[in-house]
């Protein structure tokens, strides 16, 4: 959008507003008296996210998951891991979303970028891997040895998915680049 | 009972929805969307569903559906909370009395930050009523039931349904009352059970699930959340199922 804040109705007297300093209540500038919540614009730095599949220019395609466009938009650079890369996508050719490459800087070839979480309309969360994950997120020690063995420990994407990523997953073997 | 505590519930919410209006369920909601679908076949036959995560959806994106919540044109939106109070707060966040530390975490209430305030009316939904569900205060406001009057807002919450009792939002008074019990508990049951104070008796008993409810519950939303892969395992495993009714 551009603007550098937007009024939004709800969120007055939750506990969520007193622990965000990008959220505070204001007066309608034109009534003189209705107050709502604005937020403050959103503008990352670095957007990072996962497609079903993209291209060698940086359009993306990137299914069911189309706030990943406001996302894109937003963020001043992004980089975007696929599925699958393609010779050519264009907007014709996207299921779901669009993401033209005037807005992506990178994209990297990741076949089950999205694991433990799902990619819609190829692979379901893996819900085995979710429960440790969230018994790892009980405490700092925890936590840091899950760090450990998912990302520490794990020399590149191709380990990661070689170690961690359910066989029934990988076979039959699924088309990947082009 | 000839009914299940799911099957009470949906058909409870289907009587909360109006013929005409934009009526809408968010996430792992799966009692009402059998609770929408059922009003719409019953009494509601011109109701816009929304089942978000569902064929049952207008919408391409949720920006669409948070921009009709956000100009007032939802009509009914049906939530649950971990913990809802007598204020009609309810939490979806976290649970503990140290908000820094909490023992454990929810996924958080998008939903209802903003639907609560965007939907004309909001009936919450919870399968569980004990103390610990409904409380006098929450351990985190997720969604405020009551805000000042010059706070932009569109709509209220209108009632809690759990599997034992109803409970209507009085807007003036920002409190919820003790509506009407559900067959087979007493009004000692339902103050027991709740962990606020539900004033005064005499209530009157919430009219049980019609034969007719029951049997298009059954034998017509049922096949069409199955056919449809609209919560079908859950539409499966919870209606019309004699086994799990008497488990």
């Amino acid at each position: 959008m551009g603007v550098p804040y937007v009024p939004i109705v709800g969120l007055v007297g939750t506990d969520i507003l007193k622990r965000r300093d990008d959220m505070v209540i204001a007066v309608d500038p034109f009534d003189g008296k209705t107050k709502s919540v604005v937020a403050k614009a959103l503008r990352p730095d670095v957007a990072v996210f996962h497609a079903q599949v993209a291209d060698r220019q940086g359009n993306v395609s990137c299914g069911y998951e189309t706030e990943a466009v406001m996302l894109a938009e937003a963020s001043r650079h992004v980089i975007v891991t696929a599925e699958r890369i393609v010779e050519r996508l264009t907007e014709k050719e996207a299921k779901g979303a669009f993401i033209p490459s005037i807005h992506v800087d990178a994209v990297a070839h990741a076949p089950f970028g999205a694991h433990p979480a799902g990619c819609f309309g190829l692979y379901s969360p893996d819900k085995v891997h979710m429960r440790e994950y969230v018994l790892a997120s009980k405490d700092d020690a925890s936590f840091d040895a899950y760090l450990r063995k998912y990302v520490r420990e794990v020399k590149d994407h191709h380990q990661y998915v070689e170690q961690f990523v359910p066989l029934e997953w990988r076979e039959p073997a699924r088309e990947t680049g082009s | 009972m000839n009914y299940s505590d799911a099957e009470l519930m949906a058909v409870l919410l289907s009587r909360e929805v109006r013929d005409g209006e934009i009526s809408a369920c968010g996430a792992l909601s799966q009692i009402p969307a059998a609770g929408l679908l059922l009003a719409q076949a019953l009494h509601a036959p011109n109701a816009e569903l929304i089942i978000l995560n569902s064929s049952f959806t207008p919408f391409r994106t949720s920006k669409q559906f948070h921009y009709l919540a956000q100009r007032g044109e939802l009509g009914l939106f049906f939530v649950s909370g971990v913990q809802i109070d007598r204020h009609g707060n309810y939490n979806l966040h976290q649970i503990g009395p140290d908000p820094e530390h909490p023992q454990m975490r929810f996924p958080g209430g998008y939903g209802g930050g903003m639907i609560y305030y965007g939907a004309r009316r909001t009936v919450v939904f919870r399968t569980e009523h004990t103390q610990r569900s409904l409380v006098e205060r929450v351990d985190f406001i997720s969604a405020a039931g009551s805000t000042p009057p010059d706070v932009l807002r569109h709509g209220n919450p209108s009632k809690v349904v759990t599997p034992k009792a109803n409970f209507h939002f009085d807007k003036a008074e920002g409190v919820l009352h003790l509506d009407t019990i559900h067959p087979g508990y007493t009004f000692d049951d339902i103050r027991e059970c709740t962990g606020f104070d539900i004033g005064d008796s005499p209530i009157s008993i919430t009219a049980a699930p019609s034969e007719e409810e029951l049997h298009v519950l059954r034998q017509v939303i049922r096949p069409k959340m199955i056919e449809t892969g609209t919560y079908a395992a859950w539409a499966q495993k919870s209606l019309g199922n004699e086994a799990a009714r008497l488990a």
